[in-house]
């Protein structure tokens, strides 16, 4: 553990609280340069705050409502996931200083401060409002693009973030009325109602298989910076929210290995780089919600260790095509190629997070996912074991190779444009210096884990990992290379794959739409069959009653009415006067 | 592949990338099989000389890393391409004409 320094004073202040009132007060700053000063001021606040705990414990209760908020649970789970969160932002608020959109440097903050607050919730009240303000406050960054796409994409996105959190709400709701409990613990238990309400709640955010299809339709349309922010947030607080809920729920062990193998596939054919990420993310978190699965010590260390490096290295890549966004206009792999002729440090910067997702010796992927592989054999899950192996060479089929192959390299298309902004290349620097230096120095992520003891007794570094981990990687590649010369690797080409989101954007919307003709075509014959028997009825009615009808035939019908009022008259003072 | 000797010429490309040109030349393409194949066949040699141990016992297998990395890279590419690409590949502006880069 880092030794904490400690101030008295702000030991009940969670790093969330700077984050989020800094995006409040940069939306009425109109000034560029003290918004973006303040941007990368708040993630320092909150490192101060991460460092001033004394002792884990639960601090910042606030007593509201007859309900207690606990707003800053500091043990070892959080403070590997806040302190990432920390570094996430302060990266990100660097890639984006060259970005004069103040309603994202406004929400980017509330953001990346509402992922805090979520990971240092203490009880289930807490967690729902955080976790509601992640999905209202991260749409922005999707419709910032400031297109049709991006805005269908956010609307779709919030309305399954916010169908989420409404299931996190109902599902703590009963949990506390049947239990009393608003405890956000390992108490949480998929066998009960509440308890399976609150994993589905997770598993939406977390992207579980036919869930997923959000992330794949809103990151890639989110803004330069935004697809970067968005990357570092709310997949990995969800799955915080499964290892702090739910270790050791086995179902989350195929759950995980299903996440890693599917995206593969589809990322293979997929044209546009930053929905290849998209798909890449999917695939990572797989290998996250594996370990948190299989739920012990090394277990829950891969899975901690996984999201931090993760985070990073996964920004890393986001802010490569990012750059390349910026100065071509276009991350379509059929557009791009040559480009390390003009952006060679973009390039550089992406084959060092390409070499960390695909877990090279000496980068940050390496030491972490092996944490996750050696406790799923060693608990005898050999088939996903297996699985999960595949998906090691299928990561690096589209994050080692595809995206920085069909970028930089491959065919160039003559593209001669800028390298990426100062800003853009020092966060890329950083980011990139840190999946070196926690590839290298793995200690120091080792001793941060949940379970330190037990990391620092696993060694990454020994000689039959390299030797297995280069053999998997270097036949890996001998594939690539032979595929592509013999002309048996799928050209890239403009298209779209559907998903599983066809459900709802096609056959749903489908469906509605012909429930919705019908509905109306159905009123209408309704309204047809009134009106005609009220037609019929009243030309009865008419034939019968009018000064011309069959009854007026005898006596005219003014008469038959002055007699008919006469006897309601009598009638009533009979009953009147009756005892 | 872009002509390495027009490619001297292009001003436009970046001092730092000049060094690096012949990552382009057609020779790379070919040589890179050689490369990775000798590599991947040294380091499956390793595992006559010593024994891996696994966790899995299968894995202790000579060279298992290797060919499954090889096996699992060619399924992913063949599936991808004959699964997903042949019955779920649809035209680009299939969703109401969007486009991500508008």
């Amino acid at each position: 553990m880092i030794e904490a320094f400690h101030i008295e004073a702000l030991a009940h202040i969670s790093p969330a609280w700077p984050v989020i009132i800094g995006g409040l007060i940069a939306a009425i700053i109109p000034n560029f340069t003290l918004r973006k000063a303040l941007a990368l001021a708040v993630p320092v606040m909150a490192l101060v705050l991460w460092f001033n705990p004394a002792a884990p414990g639960t601090y910042g209760i606030i007593e509201f409502g007859g309900f207690t908020l606990e707003t800053f649970r500091y043990d070892p789970l959080s403070r590997i996931w806040g302190l990432v969160f920390i570094i996430a932002a302060f990266i990100n608020a660097i890639y984006g200083l060259h970005e004069k959109d103040r309603l994202a440097d406004t929400m980017g903050m509330i953001y990346a401060g509402a992922g805090l607050g979520a990971v240092f919730a203490g009880d289930l009240l807490t967690l729902f409002f955080f976790w509601e303000l992640t999905a209202i406050s991260s749409v922005f960054l999707i419709w910032g693009s400031r297109n049709n796409a991006a805005y269908k994409a956010g609307l779709r996105y919030l309305a399954i973030h916010i169908l989420s959190g409404v299931l996190l709400l109902a599902g703590a709701v009963i949990r506390a009325s049947e239990t009393g409990s608003w405890a956000f613990d390992e108490t949480l238990s998929i066998e009960t109602t509440g308890g399976f309400l609150i994993f589905l709640a997770f598993g939406i955010k977390c992207a579980f298989p036919l869930l997923h299809n959000w992330l794949q339709d809103a990151y890639p349309k989110a803004t330069i910076t935004g697809a970067v922010v968005l990357s570092a947030f709310t997949t990995k607080l969800a799955v915080y929210a499964l290892a702090r809920g739910y270790a050791g729920t086995d179902i989350l062990i195929y759950i995980g290995a299903v996440m890693t193998a599917f995206p593969v596939f589809f990322a293979v054919v997929e044209n546009d780089l930053r929905k290849v990420l998209a798909y890449s993310l999917n695939n990572q978190l797989g290998f996250m919600v594996v370990g948190v699965g299989v739920g012990t010590e090394l277990a829950l260390n891969g899975a901690a260790a996984h999201a931090f490096v993760h985070i990073i290295y996964k920004a890393l890549l986001f802010m490569s095509m990012g750059a390349v966004l910026l100065r071509v206009g276009t991350v379509k792999a059929s557009e791009l190629g040559g480009l390390f002729k003009s952006m060679p440090a973009t390039a550089v910067f992406c084959l060092i997070g390409a070499a960390s997702i695909s877990a090279f010796p000496l980068f940050s992927g390496f030491v972490a996912k092996a944490l996750t592989l050696a406790a799923v054999a060693q608990e005898g899950h050999v088939i996903v074991w297996f699985v999960l192996i595949f998906a090691s060479a299928g990561v690096l089929e589209h994050s080692g190779i595809k995206i920085p192959y069909f970028a930089f390299f491959a065919h160039d298309r003559g593209l001669r444009v800028r390298e990426a902004p100062a800003n853009m290349l020092i966060a890329m620097f950083l980011a990139a210096a840190l999946c070196l230096w926690f590839g290298i120095f793995y200690g120091n992520l080792y001793e941060m884990l949940p379970f330190p003891e037990a990391a620092l007794y696993y060694e990454p570094y020994t000689f039959d990992h390299i030797v297995g981990q280069m053999q998997l990687l270097l036949g890996a590649m001998f594939a690539f290379t032979l595929l592509v010369r013999f002309g048996l690797y799928p050209e890239e080409k403009r298209s779209e794959n559907v998903d599983s989101d066809w459900v709802y954007r096609r056959f749903g919307d489908g469906a509605l739409r012909w429930i919705w003709a019908m509905m109306d075509r159905l009123t209408a014959a309704i309204g047809n069959v009134i009106n005609a028997v009220g037609r019929k009825l009243g030309g009865r009615m008419f034939q019968a009653f009018s000064p011309i009808g069959a009854l007026s035939r005898d006596i005219p019908s003014g008469l038959l009415a002055i007699w008919t009022s006469a006897l309601l008259a009598i009638v009533l003072l009979i009953a009147y006067l009756a005892p | 592949m872009s002509d390495p000797s027009k490619d001297k010429s292009d001003e436009l490309i970046h001092p730092v990338a000049r060094p690096f040109l012949w990552l382009d030349a057609p020779w790379l393409k070919s040589a890179m099989i050689w490369v990775f194949g000798l590599l991947a066949l040294a380091f499956a040699g390793v595992d006559f000389f010593h024994h891996r141990h696994e966790y899995v016992p299968f894995a202790e297998t000579y060279g298992f890393y290797a060919w499954w990395g090889f096996a699992s890279f060619v399924a992913a590419v063949m599936i991808g391409w004959f699964g997903i690409r042949k019955f779920l590949g649809r035209e680009e502006n299939y969703w109401d004409k969007e486009s991500h880069d508008d």
